[in-house]
């Protein structure tokens, strides 16, 4: 095979590589996403994960100080909402996650009076917006799915069962309009 | 060679080395926006929707649901201060103060990414946890080997830390790579 032969074999070569990189690498966070969201369970359901220990092994890096409560969303039949207490006595948020792993919003316990969250997630392209009120916080997903994450700090081990009982009211759940 | 074997193997070759090239970036890489505070890593554009595709990928597999730089910053550490690699097979002391944040917690993962089995289901140390001298300082043991107190154990083997602050302060928010952090020093190895 000639010299100019070989330099195309391989130009070729390279150029599948980094097609198949570029392409990789933009997917994997998608792929990993989504695997997060069927590991952890039913869609627009609040999951409330145990305290993190060896044995936790459904998303990597746990903080073992935190409590974490997890709703993986899928908003293509409608809003969903997340009804939750907030406790003012220790670290608490609220965070949201699209399905390219973007932290697309937060909420923390020192950023809101509330001891209340109504905190309604819409689509990107929503045909009826739900609005806003006193009571009801309002915001837009980029994408149709990602989930929500409350995250609770056990700040004593002792009041454990306490911070426990209060981050499992949490809920999520279709938005439904009251009448 | 006919031309119908030589393409495959550019493509079966382009794909393999494709795949490497991610992997490699994903695991090694240290990725842009990504900067150095002593033996402590971190990237600015953890969980921004402005990070790019290698900071997200990265994310993905090693800090999934990462919260924005404005409400918690992570910083890991696979060495100690002097470079060399964190190794469960040595004892190191992590030393330091306060960093400035409202919380904060160092916690030891193995080489998968996860919590490290151990005798006395411990895996972490905090802001509440962590036992202080007078002068407010602490040090905390991490390693194999059983201590009563301000201990982190591993396994004999490689590991890592992370060091969290949630509800960062100003100093650290806008300066993460010049963060008054604690030190890892190396405290001898059986």
């Amino acid at each position: 095979m000639s010299a100019r032969a070989w330099a195309g074999w391989i130009a070729l070569t390279l150029l599948v590589a980094a097609l198949v990189h570029a392409g990789s690498l933009y997917a994997l966070p998608y792929v990993v996403m989504n695997r997060t969201f069927s590991i952890l369970g039913d869609r627009n359901t609040m999951h409330h994960m145990a305290q993190a220990d060896a044995n936790a092994r459904k998303v990597v890096r746990p903080s073992p100080d935190l409590l974490y409560s997890a709703c993986p969303y899928d908003l293509s039949k409608g809003p969903l909402e997340i009804r939750a207490t907030i406790p003012h006595d220790t670290y608490w948020s609220v965070s949201a996650f699209d399905d390219d792993t973007n932290n697309w919003y937060v909420l923390d316990d020192r950023r809101t009076n509330r001891n209340k969250l109504d905190l309604v997630v819409q689509a990107p392209d929503s045909d009826h917006e739900v609005a806003a009120t006193e009571h009801r916080l309002v915001v837009t997903s980029p994408s149709r799915h990602g989930l929500i994450l409350i995250r609770t700090l056990i700040n004593d081990e002792d009041r454990f069962d306490q911070i426990d009982r209060t981050r499992r009211l949490a809920t999520c759940g279709a938005y439904v309009p009251s009448e | 060679m006919k031309f119908g074997l030589k393409l495959a193997a550019a493509l079966v070759v382009g794909i393999a080395l494709g795949l490497f090239a991610t992997w490699a970036t994903v695991i090694y890489g240290a990725g842009p926006n990504a900067l150095s505070d002593g033996p402590w890593q971190t990237s600015l554009a953890t969980g921004s929707a402005k990070s790019g595709p290698y900071t997200r990928a990265k994310v993905a597999m090693h800090g999934l649901l990462a919260l924005n730089r404005s409400e918690t910053i992570y910083y890991t550490a696979y060495t100690d201060s002097s470079g060399a690699p964190l190794d469960g097979a040595c004892a190191y002391d992590v030393v330091g103060h306060d960093p400035d944040a409202r919380w904060w917690s160092i916690t030891a993962y193995g080489t998968d990414d996860f919590l490290i089995p151990n005798p006395v289901d411990r895996y972490s140390i905090s802001k509440n946890s962590v036992l202080r001298a007078a002068d407010g300082t602490f040090s905390a043991t991490v390693g194999s080997a059983a201590h009563v107190q301000n201990w982190i154990p591993t396994a004999r083997a490689p590991f890592s830390l992370t060091l969290r602050l949630y509800n960062p302060g100003a100093s650290v928010q806008f300066e993460p790579g010049n963060a008054s952090l604690p030190v890892i020093v190396k405290d001898g190895c059986t």
